[in-house]
């Protein structure tokens, strides 16, 4: 294990090829010089880090992967790639013939000028300490480049996987889809329960003119890690964003979304649905910037929290001046199952164009109690009626998803969550 | 053998707002029953009191089959053979009607005849399109009624209570839903429609109607009291039970 200290830094920076030096030094002076999360901080207000950074150690190399999610793996029946980053490590890469996903660090070595323009041009060093830290500490991820005009029908299955007591792991995930090109990515995230760690992945994904990327995250932590993960999605001209994520895990787990409509005519779609119980905090950070005319955006997620769980939902949209005639929209829907637990929804909306459409609806309220009655009254009991509620609830989001495949799957998680509440109220 | 459904002296109030002021009604075993009155009189609170909404505070006594349902929850009202076919069904959002059926079914431990048989009535009822769909959600009127009636036949209940089953609905739709009610008459079933019109009774052999009137049930009688009430309203036959009233401030006015 490795310290978070300045000799390590020296040396995971020498294995970075000379062009990415100057961001793991950003990265290092940032770690050094940015206080730690700030409750009284409106970014880290509902959030108790409880994380002591400096502790940490970088995993030398990585432990076992965790065993396969068969589940998971048949639902997506034959992956076009599929990746696996244990401890910060990529372990295993297999790919169907002519597709490229491959290991970061090979690549960088092997394939530096197509990596130059998208490698950490994501999420900043600066953004907060824990980004700082990865900049500054990561070695090693996952590229995965759809060349102009090429189109997969089958997604790739990318896994992070944390394992090593008191680590910092510093997966990454870089994506290139260029112009006409298309493709489906699946990110899953996981680690051990019981198993005390911190994650902080970055992915960052650049889709260029007409070019289309849907990305399912299946985020299922275990419970004593803390995950701080930063994403941002770029379009081009006419290109297609699709981000969905299924938040379950993490005693702590938050996702900083940037989505940047750059080109005229790209849109977004962003989809979510977590659902959080014990003393698990789900928090969301999520940014759509609409930064050229005709831009669209859909913003839908859909969360629940039972025991003393809490969630987070703090969204922006932000219509620049270029965008004109855009449309946005953001809708956060919440269920509260529980005296203890609660939701917090903050959407916001910053428009600095006049021709444009946008709107925001967010909600927090208990189960209704209508659906009971009327429920009970064919004579379902109190537990099945609320199940049954609770399973329609997610449906919507669900059905918009974008891998259909993985919808029973999802379903079955969500429903398996609310079921756990019930024996844990009941006992 | 006891009546299907009997209410005695049921009294409901929900928060300092008494609606029923002793409640008196009797449906037995293979009987049709009317319960007729003016908006506001308390019928739908009847309803929901016999099936236990829990935002009423009860007394009195409900007997469904026998069983005292007063004070039993919702669910175990159903199970004692109570079914409620709502005025205003209730949209569940994501949940199919076939998912409900299915959970109905196995709520009431059904037996393996259980689901040809639904399938079989939805096919009857021109519902087969919509068991694929969300319960209520987007439904016509008519649609939710005979939605409703679906899964009466569903639970094979012993007192179906069906509240303005045809309200909203066009003339075919009234005769259908009619014809429906008349095909689950069995010596093993009571039925109390509520209804504000006539009209359905045309195509139902009813064999007593109900009046209630501010909480109470203020006349019985056969198949011809809605006629009478078709022809003079709900006002005359008000007054003429409680003649001892004082002028109410309308008639007062009128007269000026
Ligand atoms: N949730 C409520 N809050 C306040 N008052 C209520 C509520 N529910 C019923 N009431 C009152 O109780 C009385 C009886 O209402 P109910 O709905 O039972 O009448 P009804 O006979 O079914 O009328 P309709 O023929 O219009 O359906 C009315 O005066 C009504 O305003
Ligand atoms: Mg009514």
């Amino acid at each position: 294990m490795l310290p978070l200290t300045e000799q390590t830094f020296a040396r995971v920076a020498a294995t970075l090829p000379e062009w990415a030096r100057p961001s793991a030094a950003a990265g290092y002076e940032a770690f050094s010089a940015l206080p730690p999360p700030d409750p009284r901080q409106e970014e880290w207000r509902y959030v108790e880090v409880e994380v002591d950074l400096d502790s940490l150690q970088l995993a030398e190399s990585p432990g076992p992967p965790l065993p396969p999610d068969v589940a998971l793996i048949g639902a997506l029946g034959e992956p076009a790639g599929h990746a696996i980053n244990v401890d910060g490590h990529t372990v295993a890469v297999e790919a169907a013939d002519g597709v490229r996903l491959t290991a970061l660090g090979p690549a960088l070595a092997a394939d530096g000028e197509t990596l130059r323009g998208v490698f950490r041009s994501g999420p900043g060093p600066r953004l907060d300490r824990f980004a700082a830290a990865h900049h500054a500490f990561a070695t090693d991820g996952v590229f995965f480049h759809l060349p102009r005009g090429r189109r997969l029908s089958a997604p790739v299955l990318v896994e992070f996987q944390a394992t090593r007591a008191n680590s910092l792991a510093l997966p990454r995930l870089t994506v290139l889809v260029e112009d006409g090109a298309a493709g489906a990515l699946v990110l899953h995230y996981r680690s051990p329960s019981g198993v005390p760690l911190v994650a902080v992945p970055q992915v960052e994904v650049v889709v260029g003119q007409n070019a289309r990327l849907e990305v399912s995250v299946i985020q299922e932590w275990g419970d004593a890690t803390r995950a701080y993960a930063h994403q941002t999605m770029v379009a081009a001209r006419d290109g297609a964003l699709v981000l969905a994520e299924a938040g379950l895990g993490g005693v702590n787990a938050r996702l900083h979304l940037r989505l940047d409509l750059e080109g005229p005519g790209a849109d977004a779609q962003v989809l979510g649905a977590y659902f959080g119980h014990r003393r698990q905090t789900l928090d969301y950070r999520y940014y759509m910037l609409h930064r050229a005319r005709h831009t669209t955006s859909n913003m839908y997620l859909k969360g629940a929290v039972g025991d003393t769980a809490r969630s987070v939902f703090t969204g922006l949209i932000r219509i620049e001046p270029e965008g004109q005639d855009s449309d946005a929209m953001q809708t956060n829907k919440n269920l509260v199952l529980a005296e203890g637990a609660e939701a917090h929804s903050v959407p916001n909306l910053e428009i600095l164009a006049n021709e444009v459409r946008c709107g925001h609806g967010s909600t927090v309220s208990p189960l209704d109690p209508e659906q009971r009655y009327y429920l009970m009254s064919r004579g379902l009991d109190s537990a099945r009626a609320d199940r049954l509620q609770v399973k329609g609830f997610f449906e919507d989001v669900l059905a918009r998803f974008p891998q259909a495949a993985l919808e029973p799957l999802l379903r079955r998680s969500l429903v398996a969550r609310y079921d756990g509440l019930q024996r844990e109220q009941s006992r | 053998m006891s009546a299907a459904l009997v209410v005695r002296g049921l009294q409901a109030s929900l928060g300092d707002l008494a609606i029923l002021k002793g409640v008196d009604l009797e449906v037995p075993y293979g009987e049709v029953h009317a319960l007729m009155g003016p908006n506001g009189s308390g019928k739908s609170t009847l309803c929901h009191v016999l099936m236990g909404q829990p935002e009423y505070t009860a007394s009195g006594s409900a007997l469904v089959g026998g069983t005292e349902v007063l004070g039993l929850p919702v669910d175990a009202r159903a199970r004692a053979g109570l079914f409620l076919g709502f005025q205003y069904p209730v949209e569940v959002p994501g949940v199919t009607l076939r998912e409900l059926l299915e959970e109905m079914g196995q709520a009431a431990g059904a037996g393996a005849g259980y689901w040809s048989t639904v399938e079989a009535a939805a096919e009857r009822m021109a519902l087969a399109p919509f068991l694929g769909r969300p319960v209520n959600e987007g439904l016509s009127g008519g649609e939710k009624k005979r939605s409703e009636m679906l899964q009466l036949l569903a639970l094979r209940p012993r007192v179906a209570v069906l509240d303005e089953i045809d309200s909203g609905l066009d003339i075919d739709a009234v005769r259908e839903v009619a014809a429906a009610v008349e095909a689950m008459r069995s010596p093993d079933l009571g039925v109390l429609l509520i209804t504000h019109y006539s009209r359905i009774l045309r195509y139902i052999a009813v064999d007593r109607v109900h009046v209630m009137a501010a909480g109470r049930v203020i006349r019985s009688g056969g198949k011809e009291l809605a006629g009478a009430l078709e022809a003079g309203g709900y006002d005359a036959m008000v007054r003429e039970a409680e003649p001892a009233a004082p002028p109410a401030a309308d008639d007062f006015l009128q007269g000026l």
